[in-house]
Formats: structure tokens, C-alpha cells, sequence
């Protein structure tokens, strides 16, 4: 009864091709530790986490610290389960879209996840972070940081390059994802307003919704 | 675009694989129950801020105060500070500043930040996006009576697969059935919820009372049944019949069964909408199937000390007559058709204050009488001040609430011409109000300052705990004359937090602004409006007069938590709307009755035609629930008002304007993205404001 204890419930979800590291970037999230073995995921598994998140006020002062309880789903990169691992896509928040450093195939599939999450997230353009994983195997690297960072902005999202091993740019990643969407989340109740004009309506205000609704469509 | 839950096919998994995700999905499970509690908890304090102070249409009140304190506000501009939400002048001290800049009021803030906790930002865009398809649908589909099934905001995926997987699990163990439940299942097709769902309007009323009881099964409230769904406990019709009677619980105990999973859990995969009827016969059979009936247990029922409430009489004709009389000599006068809702209400209120007097007699207890008594007094006599203190507690093992009334602080006056008070507290688990349920603390004897720190004290099983609400009320205790009223809370247990022992210190309000304020369930509503250059092709919608101008589809989907006119009853309702300010029969509207239940699901769309864009911003939908008396003058359950909430109407001021907060923000969501479903769930009015 006692663990309703928090501000907000966030639900993200980490997706890619199978191997990329999903797992292992979650439980290094999550715990803090490394785990080498390769374990394929059934289908379908989460983790949780409870972390502070500090809201910047008004004006850049210091805001309101608010406590996230975070569920992380984590997805099977099996073709076999996607039929799955898709459905699930929509109760998310938020998107941690991996690829691994060390396999061109995997980083080519970045735009199938995308438009799988175009098709089945919440909305047509959910937050999400691109992220390389398996940062610390230089050696066998096959993409390189400014194709992955290219590819990144042509969607307008984040790019990292992590480490499950090292927990390189782990916790900062998920952080930055955090961070899109509570912006996203205070956009949204702040949307819900009546334009100033009291009296006499103006139709011209559809247009205008129209127009913004891409980004955002609360 | 495809509906993910249509899609999950779990055949090709092996048993064990299976058995993981099913760990998974319960753990999901657990947590979103921990968050559904957490979110009702948080509901409940949106519904405080607002009891303690918005202007509502149904009250007088001047230009120049604030609508959040009543403050005289004197000589503020009131562009500069109108709250920018919900449009009210409010002054300095009841707004905040915003994140993001700027500010609202108070209550305008608590519903964003309320927005935020709960997720509905989110769930109400997915709602946009995966209703489309089934939207699309709908207006042909409710054309033809024949609404899909319910959908549930919140729903999520893993929920579905773990209902689904329950269900599966279900139809295994009960692979072997009873000859009668076999002839029922046969039977079902004439009352099965599905079909009952897909009846048309004119349809015999026989045939809805013989499949009421059923039905009941379906319209549960999701939170509930999410809670007991882990148990799956099942029952034969039998047994169902055998506690049948106590309507009331057993429908909140039951699990809802969406057709929607019983369509993809058919392998056969039939074609989806094409012909459904044809289907249905198989469906309602499988809904039998595989309905995981939760019932009461016998156990919990002789535990249950306070629970007494009177038993609703499963014949029609009886609970009729019975409850038209609580209106005497208004059944001729009454007619439904041109009801007028204030009037009504006051109605209502008599019927509600009368039926609590005879739900004390009807017992037919010893002290029934007692009973009587005590509910007499002197009402709104004395301006109620104060507050009152006190903690609660529940042990789980035990069943026992234990409230401690602390004390009491600036009570009124009971007895004004020798400025004495004697108090005392009495409670009540409301809506149990008879003497059984009844318990009192000491009287104070000439104070304004009452400390008591006794214990009152209930055995209650959790589940009947949580649809409860704790009713404390003061009382000044006259030797000689009426006991006079002090003031009382309503505490609602189900998101109380038992966890904190801490002191609650709570204003005491009298019994009319409870009446304002009161909780009277919640009206699920999606709203779309199709710009008139936009309309959908001519074939679909042979009968439209839409030349010129677009439509409005208002898809009211179910009620939640309806008040029952009688205490502990049930409720035959329907929804009313209305395109204000025209009031008549053109822009009348009504949903079918829904029988014997606090939580219908109507599924069922009203159109309006040749409304133009503009429109929106000087028309009102005015959607009114109402309990359906045959024999005497419908009585009224609650009502929203969807609008822009201007106030005005060809710059005439006028009351019907009074939408706020989540009506607003729903019609304001609705005009924002047209050709889209913008879903709300909407806390009814007590009250209506009266018509211009």
C-alpha cells in the first residue's frame, strides 16, 4: 500500500534489434552492475526505478524536486516476439531506441524501430533518444559518432554513445529522455487553456492548433 | 490503423515462455494497482479544492469577487486578472505561478498538476490517436444501435494480455460445465451483455428486465474489479442468483468482460465489424464462458456488521411503486419531457432526504425509530464554523476502522441566545445511515472547543470499506428541544491513506454546501467535431442534412459511481443532452436505459448536425443523467455542461455558460483538433443552473 509513494509514474521503453544491449543498459541503470552474459528476454520485461527529478522554475531559479517512479520496459529484439513487444509500445512515455556501436545492421534497423514507433507509440512523434551502445569496444566498432549523429538529427532527437559495461553516458541518457518528458508533460496541461478572446469566437484558431499539432497533439 | 491488443497473437509461445510473460504482466499488474489507488487518492483532493470555493453556475454570486475565495476583489482589472484556464477573476492570493510562466488559479493549477500525476496528458492523447479507427466506425455502428465495445482510457496492454491470459485460464478449469449453466449459456443469447449492448431502442422492456440481471456483470467499476480480478473466484448463474438480491454489491465485485477480447481471443478471427451479429450469438457464449464472475463470499457477508443495507427487491414492480411515492401528488404534474432540471433537483433532494428516513424505517428494525429521530433536527440554522480533528486507522487482519475524534475548534453557537454549545459527534459509513451503522462520542457540555478523543469503531471488510464514505457530523445536544447541526466532513475511504496515522484536521461545511460540493460519480465522454468541408463521404451518411455546417458526435460512453436515489440501490439511467440555448425537442438527445446499475456503460453517440465552426464558441451541450421512474417524473442523478465557459450569449450574460475545469478543457480540446476523438472523464454537478 505504501509504494504509491511518489509524484509521477513514467514509463519508458527500450527497443532495437537483439544483442544491442538492452538489458544490460537497464540493469545498469537500474542496479548499477554489469552483466557480460547474453540472456535473450522473453517477450517482454521491466525494471524500476525511483529518482529525483528537479524542475527548473520559472525565470532558470531553482524549482520543485519532484519523486519519478520509472518503469522501464524492456523489449525482446526477436523478430518473433514483435508482434509483442510492439503492442506495448503504446503505454509508453518515452523511447530508448538502441543500436550497438559494433554492428552496422543494427544501426540500418534504427529506421525500421522508427517508423514501428511512429506506427504504434502514443502519438506519431513520441520522445525519444537515439543510443549507441557498446561505447567501450573500440576496437570493433563499426559506426562511426557522426553518422549516428546525423542520422539523430534528421529526427530531432538526442544521440548517445554508451557503455553498459563502463556505464558510460547511462545514467545521462535515460536523464535527458526523463527530462523531454516532463518538458512535454507541462506543455501539455498548459495547452489546455482558452485563448484570451472571451467573447466572439475566431475559427482562426483551429488553423493555428493544426499547425502546432505535430510536435505535441494534447 | 490496427488496434495493438487485435494484433498479439500469443499462439507460437511455448508454455514456459508463457509463464514468464505472465509473471511479468502480474508484476504490472501490482504496480499499476498501487497507481490506481494513488490516482483516486488524488482525485478526491482536486475534488476538495473545488468543493472549498468555485463559483458555480447554481450560485449567486457578484462580478467583483473572486471566484476561488469569494473575496471581494474591489477594484482589480479584471482582464489582467482573469485566470487565463477557466476564466474566472480571481485575486492575488488564489493563483500561482506557472512553470512555464505566467499564472492561474488555484484550482485551474491543481487540475494541470493533477493532469501531470495521474498521466491523463498522456493517456488523453493515446485515447486521440487509438480511438481513431474505432471512431471512424462508430457514427455508422451507433447509427445502427450497435455501439462497439467500451474502451478504457487507461487500459494498457499488458492488462489486456493478463485479462486475457485470466480468462484463458478460466475456460481451462472450467472446461467441464453444469447442465444448467449449458441451458443458460444457450439461453444467454436473448440477455447476454454483449447482445443486451447491441439491443435497439425499441426493444421490449420485457426483454431488458430479463436480461438485467446478467448484464450487471459488465459494468463494474474497472478499479474494483481491477483489484479483485487476481482472485478470479467463479460462480455458476446459481449461486449468482442466490445473492442476487444485494444488487448493489455484487455488481461492484464482478469483473468487466470486454467483448473487444473476446473477438481476438477467437481464433477463428472473425471479420471484425462486418457482421457482427452474426458473431454475437458465439460471443455472448464465450462471454459465458469465460466471465471470471467475482461474488461476494458468504464469509464476507456475516462479518459484515454494519452492513445493512435495505435489500433492493429484485421485482420491477415493486422497487417501483415504492420509490414513486416518495414524490407524492408531483407524478401527475411532472412530465419527463419538459422536466426542468432545478426543479428536479429539488425533487431529488426531498426524495434523498425522505428515502434516508425511509431506508431507516424500511429495515424494520427496533430502533428504526431511533433512527428516525436522530436524522431530525434543526438544519442550516446556525452558520457553521469550525473544524473538527481526528485520525483513522484499518486493520486488514481484524476488520476493525477505528476513527479517533481528537476534538473539535470555534464550533458554532447551537444555542444562539445563550451562546452555548453542547456538542457531540456522530458517525455514520455513509450510505449505510441506519442505527446499526450509527456511533456517537460523549456530549461536551458548554464549550466551542470540544475535546473528546474517543473511539468510534466498525467492523467492515476492506472491500465494502473502500466504497464507503466516513460522515462525521457535530451536533449541539438540546436537553429540551431539536438537537441542532454544527456542521459535518465526508470523508471518502477509498483513497484515504490508511498508511498515516497522522491527525486530520478538517473544515466542518454545513449540509448545503455539501450538497454542492457532493461527489456524484463521473460521465465518460468523447467529443469530435467534424469541420464542415471535412465531411466523410455521402454514403455512409445517406440522411444528412449537413449541407452546410459540420457535426458534432458526442459519444457518451458510461457512468461511473452514480448515486442511487435510494440509499444502497441501484439505478436505471439515461443520458439527456441538450445543444444549449436551444432547449427543445430539435436538439434533444437520449441514450437508451441502462438498467440496475451504478456504472452503465451507454455506449452510445448523439449527432448534431450543421453546426458551424463558430458555433462552438456560443452553444453549450448540456448532458443530464437521470434515473428513469416509469410511474412518476424521472429523478435526476447529476449533469456537465460542455461549452466555452464565456458566461455570455449575444452579450447577454446568462447562467447556462458555466463550464469549468475538466468540461472546459474538454470542449477547448475538442475545437483544437477537429476530426478527432477528445475523451474526458467528467465529474457530474450536483445541480444545474436554470435555463434563460
Amino acid at each position: 500500500m505504501t509504494d504509491g509513494d511518489y509524484d509521477y509514474l513514467i514509463k519508458l521503453l527500450a527497443l532495437g534489434d537483439s544483442g544491442v544491449g538492452k538489458t544490460t543498459f537497464l540493469y545498469r541503470y537500474t542496479d548499477n552492475k554489469f552483466n557480460p552474459k547474453f540472456i535473450t528476454t522473453v517477450g517482454i520485461d521491466f525494471r524500476e526505478k525511483r529518482v529525483v527529478y528537479n524542475n527548473a522554475g520559472p525565470g532558470g531559479t531553482q524549482g520543485k524536486s519532484f519523486k519519478v517512479h520509472l518503469q522501464l520496459w524492456d523489449t525482446a529484439g526477436q523478430e518473433r516476439f514483435r508482434s509483442l513487444t510492439t503492442a506495448f509500445f503504446r503505454d509508453a512515455m518515452g523511447f530508448l531506441l538502441m543500436f550497438d556501436l559494433t554492428s552496422q545492421q543494427s544501426f540500418l534497423n534504427v529506421r525500421n524501430w522508427m517508423s514501428q514507433l511512429q506506427a504504434n507509440a502514443y502519438c506519431e512523434s513520441p520522445d525519444i533518444v537515439l543510443i549507441g551502445n557498446k561505447a567501450d569496444l573500440s576496437d570493433q566498432r563499426e559506426v562511426n559518432e557522426r553518422q549516428a549523429k546525423e542520422l539523430a538529427d534528421k529526427y530531432g532527437i538526442p544521440y548517445f554513445e554508451t557503455s553498459a559495461a563502463t556505464g558510460q553516458n547511462v545514467e545521462k541518457s535515460v536523464d535527458t529522455l526523463l527530462d523531454l518528458i516532463m518538458k512535454r508533460m507541462e506543455q501539455c496541461v498548459d495547452k489546455t487553456q482558452v485563448p484570451d478572446a472571451v467573447n466572439g469566437g475566431n475559427s482562426g484558431k483551429l488553423d493555428e492548433a493544426k499547425a502546432g499539432g505535430r510536435k505535441c497533439a494534447c | 490503423m490496427t488496434q495493438p491488443s487485435e494484433m498479439v497473437n500469443l499462439s507460437y509461445l511455448s508454455e514456459t515462455e508463457k509463464d514468464f510473460i505472465l509473471q511479468v504482466l502480474q508484476r504490472d499488474e501490482e504496480l499499476r494497482r498501487a497507481e490506481d489507488r494513488r490516482i483516486r487518492r488524488l482525485k478526491n483532493e482536486l475534488l476538495d479544492i473545488r468543493r472549498r470555493g468555485a463559483k458555480r453556475g447554481s450560485q449567486r454570486y457578484s462580478d467583483r469577487t473572486c471566484a476561488r475565495c469569494q473575496q471581494n476583489v474591489g477594484r482589480l482589472h479584471p482582464k489582467a486578472n482573469t485566470c487565463r484556464s477557466c476564466n474566472h477573476l480571481v485575486c492575488k492570493d488564489c493563483r500561482m505561478e506557472t512553470s512555464m510562466g505566467g499564472w492561474k488559479c488555484n484550482v485551474c493549477i491543481k487540475e494541470a498538476e493533477l493532469k501531470k500525476a495521474t498521466g491523463d496528458w498522456f493517456y488523453d492523447q493515446r485515447v486521440n490517436r487509438f480511438a481513431n479507427r474505432l471512431g471512424s466506425d462508430l457514427v455508422r455502428i451507433s447509427l445502427r444501435r450497435k455501439p462497439p465495445a467500451p474502451v478504457n482510457k487507461r487500459e494498457s496492454t499488458g492488462q489486456t494480455l493478463l485479462e486475457l491470459s485470466q480468462q484463458a485460464d478460466q475456460k481451462a478449469r472450467r472446461g467441464q460445465r453444469s447442465p444448467q449453466e449449458r441451458a443458460k449459456a444457450a439461453g444467454g443469447v436473448s440477455g447476454s451483455p454483449d447482445l443486451r449492448d447491441q439491443r435497439s431502442d425499441t426493444e421490449s422492456t420485457e426483454q431488458m428486465s430479463l436480461s438485467s440481471y446478467k448484464t450487471d456483470s459488465k459494468r463494474s467499476t474497472p478499479n474494483l474489479s481491477r483489484r479483485n480480478s487476481s482472485e478470479n473466484l467463479s460462480a455458476s448463474p446459481d449461486r449468482r442468483k442466490l445473492y442476487g438480491p444485494s444488487g448493489a454489491k455484487v455488481d461492484t465485485l464482478t469483473v468487466p468482460v470486454r467483448s473487444r477480447d473476446h473477438q481476438h481471443s477467437d481464433s477463428e478471427g472473425e471479420p471484425r465489424l462486418g457482421n457482427r451479429s452474426a458473431g454475437s450469438a458465439d460471443e455472448s457464449d464465450a462471454i459465458f464462458k469465460k466471465n471470471p464472475r467475482r461474488l461476494l463470499k458468504p464469509s464476507d457477508y456475516s462479518k459484515s456488521v454494519i452492513d445493512l443495507r435495505p435489500e433492493e427487491k429484485p421485482e420491477e414492480g415493486n422497487a417501483m411503486g415504492d420509490r414513486s411515492k416518495s414524490v407524492p401528488g408531483l407524478n401527475a404534474e411532472m412530465e419527463e419531457e419538459d422536466e426542468d432540471i432545478d426543479n428536479l433537483v429539488e425533487i431529488h433532494r426531498l426524495t434523498t432526504a425522505r428515502s434516508s428516513l425511509r431506508s431507516g424505517a424500511s429495515t424494520s428494525t427496533l430502533g428504526s425509530m431511533m433512527s428516525i429521530y436522530s436524522e431530525a433536527g434543526d438544519f442550516g440554522n446556525v452558520i457553521v464554523t469550525g473544524e473538527i480533528m481526528f485520525s483513522m486507522k484499518y486493520d486488514g487482519k481484524t476488520q476493525i476502522l477505528i476513527v479517533v475524534v481528537k476534538e473539535c475548534r470555534n464550533l458554532a453557537y447551537g444555542d444562539d441566545m445563550k451562546r452555548r454549545s453542547n456538542p457531540y459527534v456522530k458517525s455514520y459509513l455513509l450510505p449505510d445511515k441506519s442505527r446499526q451503522g450509527k456511533r456517537k462520542t460523549t456530549i461536551k457540555r458548554n464549550t466551542t472547543n470540544p475535546l473528546y478523543g474517543e473511539t468510534l469503531q466498525y467492523i467492515v471488510p476492506e472491500s465494502i470499506l473502500l466504497s464507503r464514505t466516513l460522515q462525521l457530523s457535530v451536533w449541539h445536544h438540546d436537553r429540551f428541544g431539536r438537537n441542532t447541526f454544527l456542521g459535518e466532513v465526508n470523508v471518502p475511504l477509498d483513497s484515504w491513506n490508511f498508511d498515516s496515522m497522522m491527525d486530520e484536521c478538517l473544515p466542518l461545511h454545513g449540509k448545503g454546501t455539501a450538497d454542492v460540493g457532493t461527489y456524484k460519480g463521473e460521465l465518460i465522454v468523447s467529443l469530435k467535431y467534424i469541420p464542415p468541408s471535412k465531411s466523410t463521404s455521402g454514403s455512409e451518411r445517406r440522411k444528412s442534412k449537413t449541407d452546410e455546417g459540420g457535426e458534432l458526435q458526442v459519444w457518451i460512453k458510461e457512468a461511473k459511481n452514480l448515486t442511487a436515489v435510494k440509499p444502497g440501490g441501484t439505478s436505471d439511467s439515461f443520458v439527456k443532452g441538450y445543444m444549449l440555448p436551444i432547449k427543445s425537442r430539435s436538439t434533444k438527445r437520449k441514450t437508451p436505459v441502462m438498467k440496475k446499475s451504478l456504472n452503465p456503460h451507454y455506449n452510445h453517440t448523439f449527432v448534431y448536425n450543421g453546426i458551424k465552426p463558430e458555433d462552438l464558441q456560443t452553444t453549450c451541450l448540456e448532458l443530464t443523467v437521470w434515473d428513469r421512474e416509469p410511474l412518476s417524473s424521472n429523478d435526476f442523478l447529476g449533469g456537465v455542461r460542455l461549452g466555452p465557459g464565456t458566461g455570455f450569449y449575444n452579450g447577454q450574460p446568462v447562467d447556462w455558460m458555466d463550464s469549468t475545469g475538466e468540461e472546459l478543457s474538454l470542449w477547448t480540446k475538442m475545437r483544437q483538433y477537429p476530426g478527432s476523438w477528445a475523451e474526458g472523464s467528467l465529474q457530474l454537478r450536483p445541480t444545474m443552473a436554470k435555463a434563460k
